[in-house]
């Protein structure tokens, strides 16, 4: 196989892990207009839990996932409720300077628990691939990226096909005009995101265990779920996933570019964020306004 | 409050600020009445259907809905309570289907009859009949208005209170809308309409309420309204 098509191959792979991260964090900036800082945090709460539950108990990590979601839907539900309710309505500043502390109050508690050891997750299987030609596929990966078009499925399904998922369109479509069909805002705001806590916990599972966590490892997947809904454009899960595959696809096609080496990833794909952004602001998918 | 009321508005006043938009307006309707609220640009007219549906924060007075008091109550617990409001504008969710605005219509009710009130509801609506499948957004201003009212019914309202279902139609077309109004209301539910065509309003109207600047001006049948030399100079320009 040519080193085109590998590099393909672990541009997508790598894409799925950020359709995973970014699902949620699109949801939420979607409907309730938050550009959620604490995503991140988010991400490597389901981390840990799936690492707790691979060291404590021998729990297979893809099998951890629904309880990632579960913890995080829970903890997702109460901190909308309970503390990001209070401020849906203020200036986007507001929520985050808001979402910016519950990153570092969840990092902080992350590391008192936790330490800052470096934690990985890995199951007999971790060194298996499938091979094609001369490229190893890892197991691990492909299972990744199963994971997140399986998300996304269901992401979709909840909005288009669900009750609950039309009230939640209809709250990020009109506030009012949701309220006068007896939507109850509270209650569909924390919903959401808690399904948005709730896709990053498992996105958090995934990274597990294709990469070794720190408290502070989350950070970074905020800026790349950003990075993928301004690319792929906002209020579409369809656009959050190509978004993401074309982000996974970018980093590793520029860093193979001659000239360029692994420590240009970050740069280039956010030199072609910034390209989209001037291009083509509702990015490739998203709906206008 | 007087017997029977379905609909007791007392001394309500509101707005969005420091000073209130409505002062003291008392407003009441009996059951099965067509009520209209005529008055300018700017009198006040959608932030009393506002206050009525919990949108608008009440500064004093009352509301009671049968025999229960809605003021203060949070929106969704309006609704519940068969107060149904259409904005102004329309307001639908554009980018999904029709079937799928009418059936957020009927969000609160438990009950297993919502597919088949779907299909009454489509009897007022026979244009919407092959549309259910497009989004609400592709559809003309006359047949978004009716989306618009189906899906205030879909709540099974027991008032519904409809803000200037005429604007922005053609006259052809605001006609047909005032006659599906006229109808919903000979069939039982007791319609508040806010109208910018005056005269369409109160040919439909039982009584009517003017409002100017905030306050309630005048009331009264809506054949001695539409006769008040008052109400004929200040809106229908005679
Ligand atoms: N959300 C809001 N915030 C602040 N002021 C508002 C708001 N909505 C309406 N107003 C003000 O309240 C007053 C009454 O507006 P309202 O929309 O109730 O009038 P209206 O009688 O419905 O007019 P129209 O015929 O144009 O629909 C106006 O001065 C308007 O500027
Ligand atoms: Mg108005």
């Amino acid at each position: 196989m040519s080193q085109f098509t590998q590099q393909i191959i672990l541009g997508l792979l790598l894409g799925g892990i950020y359709v995973a991260v970014a699902l949620g964090f699109s949801l939420v900036w979607g409907i309730l207009n938050i550009v959620n800082l604490a995503h991140g945090a988010l991400v490597i709460v389901g981390a840990y839990i799936t690492w707790l539950l691979f060291d404590r108990l021998h729990v297979d990590p893809f099998l951890s996932l629904p309880v990632d979601a579960l913890a995080l839907f829970v903890l997702g539900y109460a901190l909308q409720r309970g503390v990001i309710n209070r401020v849906i309505r203020a200036p986007l500043l507001f929520t985050f300077l808001l979402t910016f502390g519950i990153n570092l109050v969840i990092v902080s508690l992350v590391l008192l628990i936790f330490t800052a050891d470096f934690r990985s997750v890995t199951p007999s299987y971790s060194g298996n691939g499938l091979h094609l030609g001369s490229v190893t596929i890892p197991y691990i990966r492909l299972g990744g990226l199963a994971v997140a078009l399986l998300l996304a499925g269901i992401l979709w399904a909840i909005l288009n096909r669900t009750r609950i998922g039309a009230a939640i369109l209809a709250v990020g479509a009109d506030r009012d005009a949701a309220q006068l069909v007896g939507i109850d805002l509270r209650h569909i705001y924390a919903l959401t995101f808690a399904i948005g806590a709730a896709f990053a916990g498992v996105a958090g599972g995934i990274i597990s265990t294709s990469q070794s966590i720190t408290p502070t490892a989350g950070d970074p997947y905020t800026l790349q779920s950003f990075a993928v809904v301004i690319l792929g454009g906002l209020g579409r899960v369809s656009a959050t996933v190509v978004g993401g595959l074309a982000f996974g696809l970018i980093e590793v096609l520029g860093q193979s570019a001659p000239g360029l080496g692994s420590g240009y990833a970050g740069a280039i794909a956010f030199v072609v964020l910034v390209i989209v952004l001037v291009v083509r602001p509702r990015g490739l998918l998203g709906r206008l306004a | 409050m007087t017997v029977g009321s379905l609909l007791q508005v007392d001394k309500l006043t509101a707005g969005f600020g420091l000073t209130p938009v409505l002062f003291d307006v008392d407003l009441e309707l009996q059951p099965g009445e067509l009520v209209a609220v005529i008055g300018a640009n700017g009198a006040g007219k959608s932030t009393l259907l506002g206050a009525l549906s919990g949108l608008v924060r009440l500064e004093r007075g009352s509301v009671h809905f049968g025999d229960r008091r809605i003021s203060g109550l949070r929106p969704e617990m309006i609704v519940a309570s068969g107060l149904v409001h259409v904005p102004q504008g329309r307001r639908l969710f554009s980018t999904m289907t029709v079937q799928r605005n009418l059936l957020l219509g009927a969000y609160r009710r438990r009950d297993g009859r919502v597919q088949q009130d779907l299909q009454r509801i489509l009897q007022y609506f026979p244009a919407l009949a092959d549309k259910l499948d497009r989004d609400a957004g592709t559809l003309s201003g006359g047949e978004q208005q009716m989306v618009a009212i189906g899906r205030g019914l879909m709540a099974r309202p027991r008032l519904l209170m409809i803000d200037e279902p005429s604007l922005g139609l053609a006259p052809k077309v605001v006609d047909r809308v005032m006659e599906i109004v006229k109808t919903i209301n000979q069939d039982g539910t007791a319609v508040l309409l806010v109208e910018q065509d005056v005269v369409l309003a109160l040919e439909i109207a039982n009584r009517g309420y003017v409002l100017e600047n905030g306050r309630i001006a005048m009331s009264g049948a809506a054949a001695d309204l539409r006769r008040d030399p008052a109400v004929r100079k200040a809106y229908l320009g005679v």
